[in-house]
């Protein structure tokens, strides 16, 4: 899909049905909802590296200037609303990072997900004299000029949850994320797994034109087309990444295809939506329909320990830790990844009761 | 939807013009019906219409105080907002059992229409900028005070409003139908309601015959900011959480769609309750027959505009006739 | 009956013979001959429907005639649109100018035929040179380059003319030119067509206004029910004789109530019923104070400016005074207030019906029951059955003419509409009525109704206080007139004084009328 185009053509969408699609362009991408806030980090809940193959780069490579952390300002730019846990958690995560390593200041700016503020906004925390900027972007496309006055400056750029179109330690150092296909590839393993291979799966998806949705549902439609014949996916709908929307969609689903047997939402609202779509057509979610879900919310999470969920393939927000870790070996010379993947746990029936405390 | 193709040629003739406005939703109701008779499955059954009924209970409430305001030739943006208070205000109180809290969270609501109502009657602001400050306020207030955070509302007794049902109907599209017979009489058989839709035909001649202009107004959008209070009540115990990130998010366009295809003028001086019934209705048909037949988001978009612009047409063509 | 002219009377330029036109099967026009000849000022009079606008608009080719001929130079000519019947010498000035408001006057005047430099691009300096010569030549001095709708509406008419005229018009169609044009700007307009005339051009000149008729037209032609029923010099006849030919009346019959409907009017007795005191406001009143008995009507004199609609606006609460009383039956009531003021009795017929009066969009009954509709409910609940009561009996006694109460009022006539106003605030029970141009655009017929039913509420013991811009009206239908003149009372007419003689010398400020003519004459003059 052309990353650059699509959002685009979606505002021009958004405009031309007098807003009918504006949910489509604000919305997360990610969770809506949560219990735990993200205000506290729990022990175990740490962000891990899942790979960090490829080509490294070293401060010589970048050709920034050595800095020690204790004595200089990081900006971080957050990309979207903070009125879901995901964002809450990760914002909060690098504050709580920055504050433990004793770095001399820390200003954050939120774009509000207009890609014009980012830009201003990481512009302005340059002219703050920040001197290393953790930014998470708000889209793959568009934040060149902020990028490029950075490097003007010669000051490092972390990115963090998307990935940008652009060089790896020319334009940015490097890229801490998760792997959204991987995210979709692996709830269709688990779906594969619960459903023994044989379901109609109804898919819902999140935000349309957002990077994220598309990915969530290549990860999950390639795998199913590769390792499991028997499911076949029945209907694919929008529930704008939002509960009510993931409820009234699945409600008229069930509707018109009462065979459905299983249910893959692209983040955990959505499905947590759809749980009680199924409990209102008088069916048990779980067992008479099973639900998957990406992000591992408390709220999804506690549902598979009550046997009412099936499987949550977590996003973990919490960049803190190892964005700065990254921060600290990049300055100290060591070659860092351009390309580091998270590792995001899952939760499934087996370890929900134990782990749920994890979520957020 | 072939009631969009055949309205849009129809007009060249005043007849079929007049006969399409006043009638025109009916007909688009009773052809989409027959399309899904024969191209959806198990669509002709009543579980479908009470899914179908259950989901446009929230428009439907917040339709009624649209068409209010919009009949004193005003407009209310700030509905989804109050949406998200009144939703964001149910869980701090569902200790003290459902009842209390809906009535808390109707009152939050009408905190907000009492500021519409006094910018716009007492300060003259006009209503588009009065409610469109108090859309982003509002829910920005509702954030504040869910401090952020979704919460999951497991009180029974609230949740039956969503869930629980008489005789087969549910108790949301009950309460629904209460609302919509409250309405229509306030309209119809008032002193009200006669005030109400004299002041949207002209309100300086409303002032001058005496009547209470700025009373009924600011009356008018604390009816209307009630109302959409109790959509977030409703949608709240279906969705058995408070989530006022995202509850009533655009619904304010939904609400003024089905008012506007209902017949009642943007122009004011004209409240019809049973067309905004009927307007809500047809958006609720719309949105389930392309689910139903798995349209993707980008073309139910399209279709939505397309309803939107014939139905202002068919309003301009209105004030053309006259 | 032209022929009556003088025999040196130029050649006619624009003439129609035996004109008819049918509108689904209603005749519109039927055999109608007009003729107009150059330099001429004619009058088209006739009662609203007598088909004045018909005429116009068959000889501005906006409809083409089912029969007879149009000449133009004695020449059969026809005009398949406006346009063809412009370049044939023909101009329209409507009351509202048609013209680009955000263009400059000079872009306006030479608008689609703007002077070309030698590249055939716009000679803007040439335009202007000679917007701002053609404009000199009537005496009217203005910037050319300022926007046109930045000039005053009177100014913007006379830009409108000069443009029509440039085009080479032989004939100039005015219709109701002055409706909204004060009277400096009226004064000018009439200049302006002196000097049309005497250039040659001929106009064609419709106004409900008898003095404005008077003071320019030459000749007229009566309309009614589509048929001409006269032709003639306008000198040869009374104002008397010109309505009663409008109406269809016998002259006598007229004669006896007068140019207007009004019948005896006395003066009120004993206590008043609503006193003014002193009712002042910035800029607008100071001072002014009112007693009004029951069963009076009290003109309220004065021009344009001079405070009367303010005062009346005063009295009925629309207006928040800054200094000054009220009291109706003894009881002060609360200034700034409608509710108030109606509660006391006091009710007002404003000025602007369309705007301020009437709900267009409601049904008669609506709009009659409006006012009284909390009277009519109980607990809030309204009550068909009441309301029909007393909608039947205003319907029926003011003679609303309409289909049914469930008639949507914007549908109806004028002069009905204003009915359906008064009905409004009889329903009311008021002790006192003000009326503010009662009798403003509506037709001649429902205008002596409407003075009539003025006549007949006051014998019945209302207070009524009654302003018109109309001297006539004023005069035949008060028994006292209060004057007003920049805000303050002027003087107080009374008995024998109240005659448009005194009147108009009240209202320029002179304290006696002019000894050259004597009330009597004027009287005998109408």
């Amino acid at each position: 899909m052309n990353l650059h185009a699509t959002p685009i053509l979606k505002s021009l969408a958004c405009a031309a049905v007098l807003g009918f699609a504006l949910t489509g362009c604000t919305n997360t991408g990610t969770t809506t909802g949560g219990s735990g806030g993200g205000s506290e980090t729990p022990e175990g809940t740490q962000q891990s590296v899942a790979s960090s193959e490829g080509p490294t780069c070293s401060i010589e490579d970048y050709g920034a200037e050595k800095i020690d952390l204790k004595d200089a300002v990081v900006g971080f730019s957050q990309s979207e609303k903070e009125d879901n846990p995901f964002r809450i958690a990760e914002t909060q995560s690098i504050k709580d990072e920055a504050e433990k390593l004793g770095v001399k200041k820390l200003i954050t700016t939120n774009a509000q997900s207009t890609l014009s503020k980012q830009i201003s906004d990481i512009q302005d925390m340059i002219s703050q004299g920040a001197q290393a900027l953790i930014v998470a972007p708000l889209n793959s496309d568009g934040l060149e000029p902020a990028l490029q006055a950075a490097r003007d400056k010669n000051i490092p750029v972390i990115t963090i949850d998307r990935k940008v179109n652009a060089t790896p330690c020319e334009d940015y150092v490097t890229f801490l994320g998760s792997n959204f296909v991987e995210q979709g590839k692996r709830a269709a393993d688990q779906l594969i797994e619960g459903t023994g291979g044989e379901a109609k799966v109804a898919i819902l998806l999140g935000s349309s034109g957002n990077a994220v949705t598309t990915d969530r549902t290549k990860g999950f439609k390639d795998q199913v087309a590769a390792e499991a014949p028997g499911i076949e996916i029945v209907a694919e709908q929008t529930g704008d990444f939002a509960r009510d929307e993931g409820q009234s969609v699945t409600e008229q689903l069930l509707q018109a295809n009462p065979d459905i047997t299983a249910i893959y939402a692209e983040n955990d609202e959505m499905g947590l939506g759809a749980q009680a779509a199924i409990v209102a057509a008088g069916k048990t979610p779980g067992e008479d329909i099973q639900i998957y879900s990406i992000d591992g919310t408390r709220n999804a999470v506690e549902q598979i320990t009550a046997g009412s969920y099936n499987g949550v393939i977590e996003s973990n927000p919490r960049f803190g830790p190892l964005a700065f870790q990254t921060l600290v070996d990049f300055m100290d010379g060591k070659p860092v990844g351009q390309d580091i993947i998270i590792a995001d746990s899952e939760y499934d029936p087996s370890n929900a009761a134990e782990r749920v405390s994890s979520a957020y | 939807m072939s009631a969009v193709t055949s309205a849009v040629r129809l007009p060249q003739k005043g007849a079929a013009l007049v006969f399409l406005q006043r009638y025109g939703v009916y007909l688009a109701i009773a052809l989409l019906l027959l399309f899904n008779l024969f191209f959806t499955p198990n669509f002709m059954t009543i579980d479908n219409f009470r899914v179908q009924f259950i989901q446009v209970v929230p428009v439907l409430i917040v339709a009624l105080g649209m068409a209010l305001v919009i009949g004193t030739e005003g407009i209310d943006l700030s509905v989804g907002a109050v949406m998200a208070l009144s939703a964001a205000v149910i869980p701090l109180y569902i200790g003290y059992g459902p009842l209390p809290a809906a009535i808390l969270a109707v009152l939050a609501g009408c905190l907000i229409g009492l500021a519409n109502g006094t910018m716009i009657a007492l300060i003259g602001v006009q209503p588009i900028v009065a409610t469109l400050s108090l859309m982003v306020a509002g829910r920005g207030i509702a954030l504040l005070v869910a401090d952020e955070q979704l919460k999951s509302v497991i009180d029974p007794g609230f949740l039956a409003l969503g869930r629980g049902t008489i005789a087969g109907v549910p108790y949301s599209v009950l309460l629904a139908l209460v609302l919509v017979g409250l309405v229509a009489v306030l309209v119809n058989r008032t002193t009200f309601g006669k005030q109400l839709v004299s002041i949207g035909g002209s309100r300086r001649a409303a002032e001058l015959a005496g009547l209470p202009v700025k009373r009924v107004l600011i009356t008018i959008y604390i009816l209307t900011a009630a109302l959409a209070s109790i959509a977030g009540i409703i949608q709240t115990a279906r969705l058995s959480a408070s989530v006022p990130s995202t509850v009533g998010n655009l619904i304010e366009l939904s609400a003024i769609t089905a008012v506007v295809i209902g017949g009642t003028p943007l122009s004011g001086g004209q409240v019809k309750v049973l067309g905004t019934v009927a307007g809500a209705l047809l958006l609720q048909l719309i949105a389930a027959s392309l689910i139903k037949h798995n349209v993707p988001d980008a073309y139910s978009q399209i279709t939505q505009a397309v309803i939107i612009l014939l139905a202002v047409y068919l309003q301009r063509g209105k004030a053309v006739l006259k | 009956m032209t022929d009556q002219l003088s025999t040196a009377a130029p050649a006619p330029v624009l003439e129609a013979r035996g004109v008819g036109k049918t509108f689904t099967g209603v005749a519109a026009l039927q055999g109608v001959d007009f003729t107009l000849r150059a330099g001429e000022s004619l009058a088209l009079m006739g009662e609203n429907g007598a088909g004045k606008s018909t005429l116009i608009k068959v000889l501005t080719g906006v409809y083409q005639p089912d029969e007879g001929q149009i000449f133009l130079h004695g020449e059969p000519a026809s005009f398949a649109k406006p346009v063809d019947a412009q370049h044939a010498g023909i101009s329209t000035i409507y009351q509202e100018v048609n013209l680009v408001p955000l263009m400059t006057v000079a872009q306006n005047i030479f608008l689609g035929r703007e002077p070309r430099n030698r590249f055939g691009l716009i000679d803007f300096r040439k335009m202007q040179e000679d917007a701002r010569a053609l404009l000199a030549t009537y005496d009217i001095h203005v910037d050319v380059r300022r926007p046109l709708r930045s000039l005053a509406l009177g100014m913007q008419q006379m830009v409108a003319l000069a443009r029509a005229v440039s085009i080479d018009a032989r004939v100039v169609i005015m219709d109701e030119p002055t409706s909204s044009l004060e009277a400096r700007e009226v004064e000018t307009l009439f200049r302006v067509i002196g000097m049309l005339r005497s250039q040659g051009i001929a106009i064609v000149y419709v106004s409900h206004r008898m003095d404005e008729i008077f003071a320019i037209c030459e000749t007229v032609t009566v309309l009614r029910d589509g048929k001409v029923v006269h032709n003639g010099r306008l000198t040869d006849l009374s104002r008397v004789e010109l309505v009663a030919l409008m109406l269809g009346r016998s002259v006598e019959k007229v004669k006896r109530g007068g140019v207007t409907a009004f019948g005896e009017v006395k003066e009120g007795e004993g206590e008043p019923v609503l006193t003014a005191r002193d009712l002042s406001r910035k800029h607008q009143i100071s001072g002014i104070g009112l007693d009004i008995r029951p069963g009076e009507v009290v003109g309220l004199g004065g021009l344009l400016g001079s405070g009367r609609s303010e005062t009346l606006k005063a009295m009925a609460g629309v207006m928040q005074l800054d200094e000054g009383s009220l009291t109706v039956d003894g009881k002060r009531v609360r200034s700034g207030s409608v509710a108030a003021a109606i509660k006391a009795g006091v009710v007002m017929l404003p000025e602007d019906r369309k705007a301020e009066g009437i709900v267009p969009n409601l049904s008669i009954r609506d709009n009659i029951v409006l006012a009284a509709l909390p009277r009519l409910s109980r607990a809030g609940f309204t009550s068909r059955a009441k309301q029909d009561a007393i909608v039947d009996v205003f319907m029926k006694r003011l003679r609303i003419k309409a289909a049914s109460p469930n008639q949507v009022v914007s549908e109806l006539s004028g002069g009905n509409q204003q009915k359906v106003m008064i009905a409004r605030w009889l329903a009311m029970n008021p002790k006192v009525l003000l009326l503010d141009e009662p009798t403003r655009g509506i037709d001649v017929g429902a205008k002596a109704e409407v003075q009539a039913l003025i006549n007949e509420l006051a014998d019945e013991g209302l207070a009524i206080v009654l302003v018109s811009s109309e001297l006539e009206e004023v005069v035949e239908g008060s028994a006292r007139v209060v004057v007003l003149r920049d805000g303050s009372v002027e003087r107080e007419l009374r008995g024998s004084e109240v005659t448009e003689q005194h009147l108009m010398a009240a209202l320029v400020g002179e304290n006696h009328a002019p000894a050259d003519e004597s009330p009597a004459e004027i009287k005998e003059r109408l």
